[in-house]
C-alpha cells in the first residue's frame, strides 16, 4: 500500500518531528517516531505531477559544480525525493527518529538523462530492516518514472548506530575501490559554509551540517559535508566523461570536517569509473564510488526531450 | 549555455570522444573568472579533451569572426575541422567591484606590514559599495551604440515607420521560419526554452506605433520594437574540409567563399559608428568579382532596424559610394524580398557573440535546402567595426 500525495511535504515540519525522539519519552506519544522495531508495511509515497523548478536546479548545479544544462543533473531527483525521504522516516510507526541516521551508501540508476521540463512521479519505499556489524541497516528506494516508464532509481542505505550485531554480514554493495594511492586529479577547497549553501539548494538542513554548534551535540568535533553533495561534486568533476544511461555507487567513509581540503581521484581506462574522494593532506578516505555504463539495450529505449536530433 | 549548445551540436553530428582541430568561441560580457571560457565549455563537453581552443571578443562581430578564423585555417590546411561559436548572458552580466575600492584593496594588498594593510583600509569609504555596471557604451564617445544609430538614422534620414516595418517582417518571418519547422534540426532546448522568447508572431505596426523613442530625444524614430534587446544564446557551427566531412558521412551544407573585416573611425572622423559593413562589402564583393545584386539572400545583423537602413542606403547613395567607398557607380539596391527570409536579430533578440553563428548557421541550411545559390552576411560591430561573409550552396551559384 502507498499513499500518493499532491504536494511535496513541508520538510522545516517533518525536521521538527524528525527531532522530537530525541527528547526522552517523547517517542511513546503515537505521532512522534520511535519504539525500535521493524519498518511497518505501508510506509511507500508516491509524489505526482513533479516538475523541476529550472531555478532551483540552476542553484543546485552552481553549488556542485555541475553545467547547467537542459537535462538535470543526474543526482538532482535526490533532491526532489528528499522531502518524501523525511516523511517516510518521520511517520509517527518509523521505528526510530530521523536525526542520527548514518548514510552509509547511495547507488543511483539512470536509464537516460531526465529533460528539465519532464512530468515526474516520485516513488520512496523503505526496505526492512537488516543486522549490521555496527547496527541495523534499511533502504530508501526511490524511483522517478515519466509517462510510466522508470528513468531513475536510487537505493540510499542508512545505519542505525547501537546493539550488538558484530557477527552480521556487511550490507554494504562490494565493488573495488580505487587504489589508495591512484593520484588524484584535481583538489577541492571546501569553505566552511558548505553545509549551510548545500542545505540552502537540497532542503536538507540535518543540524550535523549547518555548523559547529548544531553539529557538537551530535557528536561530531564540526559541521560535516553533506554526503550526496560529495557524490553530486564528484560526479560534475567528471560529467564530460558520463555516458547517457549508467549505475553510479558510492560508499560514504569518514566523513568531511568543514572547512576542508580534499583531493579527487578517478581512473581512466576502461568502460567503469573508479572514483575517490580523499583528504588532501592525511589521504583519509571520505568516499568511493564507481560508474558504470548501462547495456546499449536499456539507453535504446530511450527518447530524449530535445537533445537528441537527427540531421 | 556555450556547453549545452557545443553538446547539442556533438549529438547531432556524432562527434563524442572526436578531437577536433580547434574550437573558437567568444563572450562579449565576460568576468575575468571566465579566463578560457571556450576551453573550459569544452571540457565540459563530450568532445575529446585534446581538442584545443580558444577565446575571441569582436563584440557583435565575434561570431562571424570565429567561423572565419577557423574557416581559414582549414583552407589553408593548418586543421580539417572545428567549431566556431559563441554565447552571451547578458541576464547574468558581470558586476565589478567599484574601481576606486579596487585600486583600494590592490594597494592594501601591495603594503607588506599589517599596520600599512590597515591604513590602507581605512581609505574604504561607503560609497565604495556602488559596483561597476558595465554599460553599453562607446568608452571613447560616452554614447551608447543606440544613441550612436540615432545619429545615423538622422544624417541618413530613415523614418519611423520603415524601421517599424522592417520589425513587424523580422517577427513574422522569425514565426513562419519556426512554423514550417525550420528550426527543429538547429535548435538545441535549454532549460525549458525550445524557441526565442522575444518573438512576438502578433507584432504589428499599429502596436509598435504607439512605443515611444528611446535613442534620440522625443523627436527620435528608434523604440524598444526596432532596436534589438539584449538577450541570453549561445550557438555554434561545425565547420570542416570536404574530406572530412565526406569520411563521416556528414552533410555539406554550404562553403564558405570570402569574408572581410573593416573598421570605421567612429571617434575623430565621427564615421557611423556601425557603418563599418558599408565598407567592408565592396570590399569583399571585388575580391569575388561579385555584384551586391548577386545574392539570393541577404542576412544583415538587425542591431538597429536604422542600421539595416542606413546600410541599404548607403549602399545606394552616388555621393557615399563615390567618396566613401571609392565607386563609379553605387552598389545599389537589393530585393528586399531576399532580406532576412528567416527573421533577424530584431525578432530573435541579439545574445552579442551568440548571433553571428546564429546566421551562418541559419543560411547554411537554407542555401542547402534550395541545393544552389548565395548568400551574404553583415554584421556590425560595436567600437566601429563590421563583418562580412559570403556563402555558397553546394550546388554553386544558381
Amino acid at each position: 500500500m502507498s499513499k500518493t500525495l499532491d504536494s511535496s511535504p513541508s520538510i522545516l515540519a517533518l525536521y521538527a518531528r524528525a527531532a522530537l525522539p530525541m527528547i526522552p519519552g517523547a517517542s511513546l506519544l503515537p505521532f512522534v517516531p520511535g519504539g525500535g522495531g521493524e519498518i511497518p508495511d505501508g510506509l511507500d509515497l508516491e509524489l505526482t505531477g513533479v516538475i523541476a523548478k529550472a531555478e532551483a536546479v540552476a542553484a543546485y548545479a552552481k553549488v556542485c559544480g555541475f553545467t547547467l544544462r537542459d537535462t538535470l543533473p543526474v543526482t538532482y531527483p535526490h533532491m526532489l525525493a528528499f522531502p518524501l525521504h523525511m516523511a517516510v522516516m518521520s511517520d509517527g510507526s518509523f521505528p526510530f527518529g530521523a536525526v542520527g541516521l548514518v548514510h552509509v551508501e547511495n547507488s543511483i540508476v539512470q536509464k537516460r538523462p531526465i529533460g528539465i521540463d519532464e512530468e515526474m512521479t516520485v516513488r520512496v519505499r523503505p526496505t526492512k530492516l537488516q543486522p549490521h556489524p555496527k547496527g541495523k541497516t534499511f533502504s530508501l528506494e526511490t524511483e522517478v518514472l515519466v509517462a510510466g516508464e522508470v528513468v531513475w532509481e536510487s537505493t540510499s542505505m542508512m545505519l542505525r548506530r547501537g546493539g550488538s550485531n558484530g557477527d552480521a554480514p556487511k550490507q554494504e554493495k562490494s565493488f573495488e575501490s580505487l587504489p589508495a594511492d591512484a593520484p588524484a586529479s584535481a583538489e577541492w577547497k571546501l569553505p566552511g559554509d558548505l553545509g549551510r549553501r548545500y542545505a540552502g539548494v537540497s532542503g536538507d538542513r540535518n543540524p550535523i551540517h549547518m555548523h559547529s554548534l548544531t553539529a557538537k551535540p551530535l557528536g561530531f568535533p564540526g559541521a560535516i559535508a553533506h554526503g550526496m553533495w560529495t557524490k553530486a561534486r564528484a560526479l560534475a568533476q567528471i560529467e564530460s566523461k558520463l555516458p547517457d544511461a549508467f549505475e553510479v555507487e558510492v560508499r560514504f567513509r569518514k566523513p568531511i570536517l568543514l572547512p576542508a581540503r580534499v583531493e579527487f581521484a578517478s581512473s581512466n581506462e576502461g568502460e567503469d569509473i573508479l572514483f575517490a574522494v580523499r583528504n588532501a593532506k592525511k589521504g583519509t578516505p571520505h568516499l568511493d564510488g564507481r560508474v558504470q555504463p548501462l547495456k546499449a539495450t536499456n539507453s535504446k529505449t530511450a527518447p530524449k526531450s530535445g537533445r537528441k536530433k537527427t540531421t | 549555455m556555450l556547453t549545452a549548445a557545443l553538446e547539442g551540436l556533438i549529438d547531432r553530428y556524432g562527434l563524442q570522444g572526436e578531437t577536433l582541430g580547434e574550437v573558437a568561441g567568444g563572450a562579449v560580457l565576460k568576468h575575468s573568472r571566465d579566463r578560457d571560457l571556450t576551453r573550459e565549455s569544452v571540457l565540459s563537453t563530450r568532445l575529446a579533451a585534446e581538442t584545443p581552443a580558444y577565446d575571441v571578443q569582436q563584440a557583435c562581430g565575434t561570431g562571424l569572426e570565429t567561423t572565419i578564423l577557423v574557416a581559414n585555417k582549414i583552407a589553408l590546411g593548418q586543421i580539417d575541422s572545428g567549431i566556431a561559436c559563441g554565447a552571451d548572458t547578458t541576464s547574468d552580466a558581470p558586476i565589478a567591484l567599484n574601481e576606486d575600492l579596487r585600486e583600494t584593496l590592490l594597494e592594501a594588498n601591495r603594503e607588506r606590514s599589517t599596520v600599512g594593510k590597515l591604513k590602507q583600509l581605512t581609505k574604504v569609504r561607503p560609497g565604495h559599495i556602488v559596483p561597476a555596471i558595465p554599460r553599453n557604451e562607446e568608452p571613447r564617445t560616452g554614447l551608447s551604440m543606440g544613441e550612436h544609430c540615432a545619429i545615423m538614422a538622422t544624417e541618413w534620414d530613415i523614418g519611423r515607420k520603415e524601421q517599424d516595418e522592417l520589425a513587424v517582417k523580422s517577427h513574422k518571418n522569425l514565426a513562419a521560419a519556426y512554423d514550417r519547422g525550420f528550426f527543429e534540426d538547429l535548435m538545441t532546448p535549454y532549460i525549458g526554452l525550445d524557441r526565442d522568447q522575444n518573438l512576438r508572431p502578433d507584432s504589428n505596426l499599429e502596436k509598435l506605433a504607439k512605443l515611444k523613442p528611446v535613442f534620440g530625444g522625443p523627436e527620435g524614430t528608434m523604440t524598444a520594437a526596432n532596436s534589438t534587446p539584449l538577450s541570453d544564446g549561445a550557438s555554434t557551427v561545425l565547420l570542416a574540409s570536404e574530406e572530412w566531412a565526406k569520411e563521416r558521412g556528414l552533410p555539406i551544407l554550404a562553403y564558405i567563399s570570402e569574408a572581410q573585416t573593416a573598421a570605421v573611425d567612429h571617434v575623430h572622423k565621427r564615421e557611423g559608428l556601425l557603418m563599418a559593413p558599408a565598407y567592408a562589402m565592396p570590399r569583399m564583393l571585388d575580391r569575388a568579382g561579385l555584384k551586391l545584386q548577386d545574392f539570393d539572400y541577404y542576412e544583415i545583423h538587425e542591431a538597429f532596424a536604422a542600421q539595416v537602413l542606413c546600410t541599404l542606403k548607403a549602399w545606394e547613395d552616388k555621393e557615399f559610394c563615390a567618396e566613401k567607398l571609392g565607386k563609379s557607380k553605387p552598389l545599389g539596391p537589393i530585393d528586399r524580398k531576399k532580406l532576412n527570409v528567416n527573421g533577424g536579430s530584431l525578432a530573435a533578440a541579439h545574445p552579442f557573440a551568440a548571433t553571428g553563428g546564429r546566421i551562418v548557421a541559419s543560411l547554411a541550411k537554407q542555401l542547402n535546402e534550395d541545393g544552389k545559390g548565395r548568400g551574404v552576411i553583415s554584421i556590425c560591430a560595436a567600437a566601429g567595426q563590421g563583418v562580412v561573409a559570403i556563402l555558397e550552396a553546394p550546388g554553386g551559384a544558381k
